[in-house]
């Protein structure tokens, strides 16, 4: 991926996360946004095409929806609906509880959908210590269910600390299922802040997914783990937080943030109620901060081209600076074992 | 069978960029950035084109840069060939 394009800067998002709705039926230990309950003053039908109206004007490709738990949304078919007939790919972040045959056939008549289900252990003793009992079963059923249909599905499963050891299996389940895997990055966001000292995984753990990750290239992990990609995978992916510069949110209520972890007032870029996305992206000073972010105190770092930084999100609520530099990155794992190392020598 | 020529896939949109195009792929997801600056309209591949065609008021000189840059569209499934007649 050249960065020298991001840089200049693009005329419009090429995906952007879409939370469309706060409402959940699951109450998961990690969840980035709390969901549960539907905010009251969520986007109205008319208010969420319009917003889709303005994704196609500015061609933007492809939306990542979540929430929440999107299927709970009664206008949620409609809403995609207008998205694919705008030629927009849609791929949508689901629990699976609500999948039966008829919703899977009603996906199936585009092409222009993928759809993630959530699964946080190959084993479901795991999966329901994070995301609650009767959880597990559902979510396999939707994923047969899906891979009998042509839509390209995918597991997707949080790191943490409970089910990085299952990351094989979960990788061997996905291929029985005939699905793919795809891991993403815990952060501490929503309920996941008040989980995450809990639920985070170790250094080591962080360490050997990323040597993992380095003999899987089939494993997806989107943008979710620049901060410890490994050599081997260099350009499967991105290398920078595109956050603000390839990518952004809408929450529920039309709020723009740079990205699905940082939705928090000190980073609300604009309302799409009060402007236009276009104007949002074009002029909101928190965009263009984040566009001129550089993490200085890691330009010294020789995996620094390799991933900037790191996830600003994570340095913001782990350091309560975004220009701190990402303190689970893997540079600072590695130097943590061996710091733990030598002072158990010394010991 | 016809002579092929090359055509957007269908699973591929583009925009214009201030450095160019950027083709899109939501079989991968994939992008691919393309400095053709202003060469290159962004409707140029909703029809049949043929590798050796261009856009009017490209000069001789540009030609092989941007048959180059079809040959790597079409490799990496941005572009699909397609029967011309």
């Amino acid at each position: 991926m050249s960065n020298r394009f991001v840089d200049e800067g693009m005329s419009a998002p090429v995906n952007l996360t879409w939370e469309v709705t706060l409402a959940c039926n699951l109450r998961c230990r990690h969840c980035l946004s709390s969901s549960a309950e539907p905010v009251p003053d969520e986007l109205t039908t008319a208010e969420a095409l319009e917003v889709v109206e303005q994704m196609a004007r500015e061609n933007i490709f492809q939306v990542n929806i979540g929430g929440g738990e999107p299927f709970m949304r009664p206008d949620f078919l409609e809403i995609i609906d207008a998205c694919h007939a705008k030629g927009i790919m849609t791929c949508i972040s689901t629990n699976g509880t609500l999948f039966d045959q008829e919703l899977v056939d009603f996906l199936s008549k585009t092409r222009l959908v993928a759809i993630q289900v959530s699964l946080d252990g190959a084993k479901k003793e795991t999966c329901e210590a994070i995301r609650g009992k009767g959880t597990y079963d559902p979510a396999i059923k939707a994923l047969k269910l899906l891979a009998n249909s042509p839509i390209p599905t995918s597991i997707n499963t949080v790191l943490t600390t409970s089910n990085a050891a299952e990351v094989p299996d979960l990788q061997v389940l996905a291929d029985e299922i005939g699905v793919t895997l795809r891991i993403s990055r815990f952060r501490p966001s929503g309920r996941g802040a008040q989980t995450y000292e809990e639920l985070k995984p170790t250094p080591e753990q962080l360490v050997e997914f990323s040597n993992w990750l380095g003999r899987n290239d089939n494993i997806r992990t989107g943008d979710s783990f620049f901060s410890l990609t490994p050599q081997e995978r260099q350009g499967l992916g991105l290398n920078l937080c595109g956050a603000c510069k390839l990518t952004c949110c809408i929450g529920p209520t039309g709020k723009v943030f740079p990205c699905a972890f940082l939705q928090d007032e000190n980073f609300e870029a604009g309302d799409i109620r009060q402007n236009t996305f276009k104007e949002i992206w074009d002029d909101s000073e928190i965009f263009n901060s984040f566009r001129n972010l550089r993490i200085y105190s890691c330009e010294g770092c020789e995996r620094y081209d390799q991933c900037h930084g790191g996830c600003p999100a994570v340095a913001y609520y782990l350091k309560g600076d975004i220009e701190g530099g990402d303190p689970e990155c893997i540079e600072r794992c590695v130097t943590s074992l061996a710091d733990l190392g030598t002072q158990s020598q010394a010991v | 069978m016809g002579a092929a020529g090359i055509k957007l896939h269908p699973a591929c949109r583009v925009r214009q960029e201030g450095f160019g195009l950027l083709f899109y792929d939501s079989r991968g997801p994939g992008l691919l950035f393309a400095e053709t600056k202003r060469l290159l309209p962004v409707d140029f591949f909703d029809t049949v084109r043929g590798l050796e065609e261009f856009p009017e008021g490209v000069a001789e000189k540009q030609k092989p840069a941007l048959k180059k840059l079809y040959v790597t569209l079409l490799e990496r499934g941005f572009l699909r060939e397609q029967s011309i007649c």
